[in-house]
């Protein structure tokens, strides 16, 4: 009885919360009609694989059955032009647009309680965190979501990368609760809009294993991964199969998860690539392309290997070193990796830098409008402007994945070496 | 983020007792050496000589043939508009679209409306477009004669010089790009609403859609001639919106032709007579900054610099012996400089300091003092974040026995050893939880707070200003006791969160002014300059027990309240020749306070002029919490 009504608590308040946040992006997004446009054509928020403005014109070509990828514009999955055609067009009714964005917010939110609430964070199968009183409850850590401002800044700005953040989420929920099937479901949805969600596949069946494991009755961690491996390939498999009964053309592989692999699209964005290979002579461009994509791609197995014990570590790292280093990041990966740290609360001291992490990414919040600025309005600046910035920005965030991985092993090597508790440690 | 450990801490200051100590020189250090590099730079060894860096400008190289016969022309052409000067702007427009057909010119017509502070700004800009005779129409060069001048003067002879020179240029078959005669009939709103509409930006219920266009603006020349006499030399004006500047190679060409070909004077900010030595040099620099901080219109061309179109306004002043046809030649001159260009201005500087016409200082040179100021807000809150990680070396009362105290034991080890021996035991201080939730509500609040007025001054009608504004003031003066009384009544902060709240407020001043002195370095550095004593506050009844010195400090602080600093300079620049516009207006300190702020209104709403924003949610949120810390 007193769980219920805790629970009923916890609903009535995270129902307040959750209004809250509804009514807060409401209004920005109606008592402000230029902000949604003005964000939408930012290059922190819209990449050239998650902005809305291309999506429209992909919605425009497809409304007229002209191939959506036809113009080299267009490079996201062809299944969001059905939903998106089920709207009414954004430009005289957005509100219908709005709405849909807060709701994928909401359900992320919604997703992001519940992993908080398994307490996942500090106690798994394998380790449980001395640390583990310390810990948030989900109604704050949705609250953290829900009103970061770069969350709120990326539903306003509408990238279509909001969907894949609602599916991460979803799948690491549902992995939490043991509805290993949904899961993946969720997690080949995440692979399908953006690709780069595959690479979350071993700590996701690792996730997913622990929680329903049953000392009873174990099973083989290798028949769970070649089960979910299966899932995730049937489904994307139909995922593809509708995506080329819709499109009338296998087009859309290269015009999406080609263009991430290739990086043909040099548009300015937070990330490293883009500068990169604009500098870099076509000689060398495959090997290039070969060596980022192999470094991004090499911290699943090294980090599922190390953090075994921890599968929601691993995801939350992982998806840290996505904001980073995947070729088109944005605040959108940013807000996703932030809304999971705080799961972590009770690693919290043991941070080194905090102070510093936040102070560089504040600082690079504010600096990379303004070199932006100086590069593409005032024209007094150069694109070292913003380059440099998203190199203070990246350090910033690889800070924090760093700091947040050293407390993360140091909780775990202090329960294996209790006299060494509160001891300073230097590098040798 | 709310934890530590010693470890980062000791990165900085955790171990010495003398560096603990340190922070607040150097951040003194810090403003002194910032404020001295400043008034270094009109030294000979600091500033440079300017050149022209464009090869392609080769400004006075060609002959100018303005002359002759055009002068009867010109003559004619001043007839016509001083005959007008009495007719309404669609009367005038008429007629001018007339004359410009008559010419063989294309003609268009815009209508805008803009509503600030209650007013409204109507009006018609009428413009001709030169067709280049060897160009394809994707690259263009804009003249603009407004009807009326900033000041509201009759520009008759501008506008004539202006229609003689269209007249001789159509006859010409060299140029490469074409060329836009803008006649709008004020200098404030008139180019903004044309430039606006030419580049597609325009809010379309305010500003009409431009009928006819022309290619890619290579630069905009801006004539300002109301004066009827003969003139001495001419005055260069060069400052756009948000203190963004022209290139210098455009500011160079003309002091070059005009010195080297017209043998005209030429002067900068309003120094009529710059003798060139360092006091001259000094108040010319300080001018330019206190135009670029104010970040408002000061010309016509104002308008066009912020869509990186390089734009200045050339007024005739003074009594000598050049005429309206030298005044000609010299934007002929400028005309063909302009028309040589390949590629848009980019060789030279866009941001520099001009202390005289040919002596400049560039970025590298002056940013570092904008930034010394900047960084010291910075030093302090990185300072304060790690001392309030300590717990205070006597434990007494509440403080320690809420804080958890996280003993942690520092054992040195190797070459340590010798230095672990040099310290006292009770300088390895123990560690605390820091306790957040205070701090950031309380500076996040206030930073939101900027906003109310922000959108109050920019909304309601201009007769409300000056008392709403001077109410403001007072309000702003009491909302430090108050809140502050509430604080210590309420929540009664403990000694950390006073450093913490210091420490997050000066991080973000710190932050936006660095930032901000990328973009407008004299409005960053003014603004830095005037918070520097927010560096040192300092919580003096609850540490030092001396609640006397918190009010003499919060007494100081409300003599550099934002409000305060804006009343006393309106008041004060009044009769002085400097800044904000007001000179020579003769105006009851009254009314100069509503100019000001329906100045400020009428560029936030019609010119996107972001310093009311600066002032509102920079400068206001960090005296507002400096001063509840002084006073805590």
């Amino acid at each position: 009885m007193a769980k219920d009504n805790s629970s009923l608590q916890a609903t009535t308040g995270t129902a307040g919360l959750f209004v809250v946040a509804a009514a807060l992006r409401l209004l920005l997004f109606t008592a402000f009609p230029g902000l949604p446009n003005l964000l939408t054509g930012r290059v922190e928020i819209s990449t050239p694989v998650t902005s809305f403005k291309r999506l429209q014109e992909g919605l425009f070509l497809y409304n007229h059955n002209v191939s959506p990828y036809d113009g080299g514009v267009y490079h996201q999955a062809p299944l969001l032009l059905p939903l998106f055609s089920l709207l009414p067009d954004p430009s005289t009714y957005p509100i219908f647009t709005y709405i849909l964005y807060i709701l994928v917010d909401l359900l992320s939110a919604n997703a992001l309680y519940k992993i908080a609430e398994s307490k996942e964070g500090a106690i798994s199968r394998l380790y449980t965190s001395p640390r583990k009183e310390k810990r948030w409850s989900g109604y704050i850590v949705a609250a953290l979501f829900l009103l970061n401002p770069f969350t709120i800044a990326t539903c306003v700005g509408r990238p279509t990368s909001v969907f894949t953040t609602c599916a991460i989420l979803h799948a690491v929920a549902k992995a939490l609760s043991g509805n290993i099937f949904t899961s993946m479901l969720s997690l080949s949805f995440a692979a399908y809009l953006s690709m780069y969600p595959l690479l979350l596949l071993p700590p996701m069946v690792i996730l997913a294993y622990d929680r329903t494991y049953n000392p009873k009755a174990p099973k083989s961690l290798g028949q769970l991964a070649g089960m979910c491996t299966l899932v995730v390939g049937g489904s994307l498999g139909l995922l593809f199969l509708s995506s080329y009964a819709l499109t009338g053309s296998w087009e859309f592989l290269s015009s999406t998860y080609g263009i991430q692999l290739t990086l043909t699209d040099l548009t300015p964005n937070a990330g490293l690539w883009w500068y990169f290979f604009t500098e870099m002579f076509d000689s060398f461009r495959s090997f290039f392309l070969g060596v980022f994509w192999l470094h991004l791609s090499s911290y699943t197995p090294a980090l599922t290997i190390r953090l075994r014990q921890q599968p929601l570590a691993v995801t939350t790292l992982l998806l840290g070193i996505f904001a980073i280093f995947k070729p088109y990041p944005s605040i959108a990966d940013t807000s996703l990796f932030l809304s999971l740290v705080p799961c972590f609360r009770h690693v919290f001291p043991l941070l080194r830098y905090s102070f510093v992490t936040s102070s560089v990414v504040l600082y690079g919040t504010f600096l990379g409008p303004a070199f932006y600025h100086l590069w593409i309005y005032a024209g007094s600046g150069n694109a070292n402007f913003f380059y440099a910035i998203t190199l203070v920005w990246s350090l910033g965030l690889s800070l924090l994945v760093s700091d947040l991985a050293f407390a993360i092993l140091r909780d775990e090597w202090e329960v294996e070496r209790p006299e060494m508790r509160g001891k300073e440690i230097r590098q040798i | 983020m709310c934890g530590s450990t010693a470890t980062a801490s000791a990165l900085f200051v955790g171990r010495s007792p003398t560096l603990q100590k340190a922070p607040p020189y150097i951040s003194l250090l810090l403003i002194l050496v910032g404020v001295a590099w400043l008034f270094m730079l009109p030294l000979n060894d600091y500033s440079r000589r300017t050149y022209i860096s464009e090869n392609a400008l080769l400004p006075g190289q060609v002959h100018t043939y303005f002359g002759g016969s055009d002068q009867n022309v010109l003559r004619a052409y001043r007839h016509e508009v001083g005959a007008l000067e009495n007719n309404t702007n669609t009367e005038v427009n008429d007629k001018l679209e007339h004359m410009f057909r008559s010419m063989g010119l294309k003609v268009g017509r815009q209508n805008y409306t803009y509503t600030t502070s209650g007013n409204t700004i109507a009006g018609e800009n009428v413009y001709a477009i030169l067709q280049a005779p060897r160009g394809d129409a994707t690259e263009a060069i804009v003249l603009v004669a407004a009807w009326r001048n900033v000041k509201g003067e009759f520009n008759r002879n501008g506008l004539a010089v202006a229609l003689a020179l269209t007249r001789y240029f159509k006859r010409w078959s060299l140029w490469s790009k074409d060329i836009i005669l803008v006649v709008p009939p004020d200098s404030r709103a008139g180019t903004q609403a044309w430039v606006d509409a030419y580049h597609d930006s325009h809010d379309s219920r305010r500003v009409a859609d431009l009928p006819i266009k022309s290619g890619a603006l290579q630069g905009a020349i801006a004539i300002d001639f109301p004066q009827e006499e003969r003139f001495e030399g001419v005055h260069i004006v060069y400052d756009g919106i948000n203190g963004q500047l022209p290139n210098l190679d455009l500011i160079n060409s003309v002091t070059n032709i005009a010195s080297g070909q017209m043998g005209m004077g030429s002067s900068i900010q309003n120094m009529f007579h710059h003798n060139d030595e360092y006091r001259d040099r000094l108040t010319c620099m300080l001018r330019g900054m206190v135009n670029q901080g104010l970040g408002h219109a000061v010309g016509p061309h104002s308008s066009f610099i912020p869509y990186h179109v390089d734009a200045i306004t050339i007024q005739p002043v003074g009594q000598g012996w050049h005429d309206e046809m030298g005044l000609g030649r010299l934007i002929e001159g400028t005309f063909r400089s302009l028309n040589n260009l390949l590629e848009h201005l980019h060789q030279s500087f866009f941001f520099y300091l001009l202390m005289q016409k040919e002596r400049f200082v560039s970025i590298g040179t002056y940013l570092p003092s904008a930034m010394l100021i900047a960084a010291n807000f910075t030093i302090t809150a990185i300072a304060l974040w790690v001392k309030s990680g300590y717990a205070p070396k006597k434990t007494t009362g509440a403080t320690a026995k809420e804080a958890k105290v996280d003993v942690i034991q520092e054992k040195k080890e190797g070459a340590d050893t010798k230095k672990a021996m040099r310290e006292s035991p009770e300088d390895l201080q123990p560690t605390v939880e820091r306790e957040l939730y205070l701090p950031l509500s309380l500076v996040t609040g206030c930073q939101f707070l900027g906003f109310v007025p922000l959108f109050v001054f920019n909304h309601v009608p201009s007769s409300l200003l000056t008392p709403l504004f001077i109410m403001t003031t007072l309000l702003s003066l009491t909302l430090p006791h108050a809140l502050s009384f509430f604080l210590v009544t309420t929540y009664k902060p403990t000694h950390q969160q006073y450093q913490l709240i210091t420490s997050f407020f000066l991080l973000l001043l710190g932050m936006f002014l660095s930032t901000l002195a990328t973009l407008n370095f004299s409005l960053a550095f003014l603004v830095g300059l005037l918070a520097t004593p927010l560096t040192f506050v300092h919580p003096f009844r609850l540490v030092s027990k001396l609640p006397a010195a918190g009010y003499a400090y919060s007494a100081l602080l409300s003599l550099l309240n934002p409000g305060v600093v804006v009343l006393g300079a309106a008041v004060a620049t009044l009769h002085s020749g400097m800044g904000l516009g007001l000179a020579g207006l003769d105006l009851t300190p009254w009314e100069a306070i509503q100019k000001v702020l329906e100045e400020s209104a009428f560029g936030w709403g019609v010119w996107g002029m972001y310093t009311p924003l600066i002032f509102w949610c920079v400068w206001f949120p960090a005296w507002v919490v400096g001063s509840v810390v002084v006073l805590g």
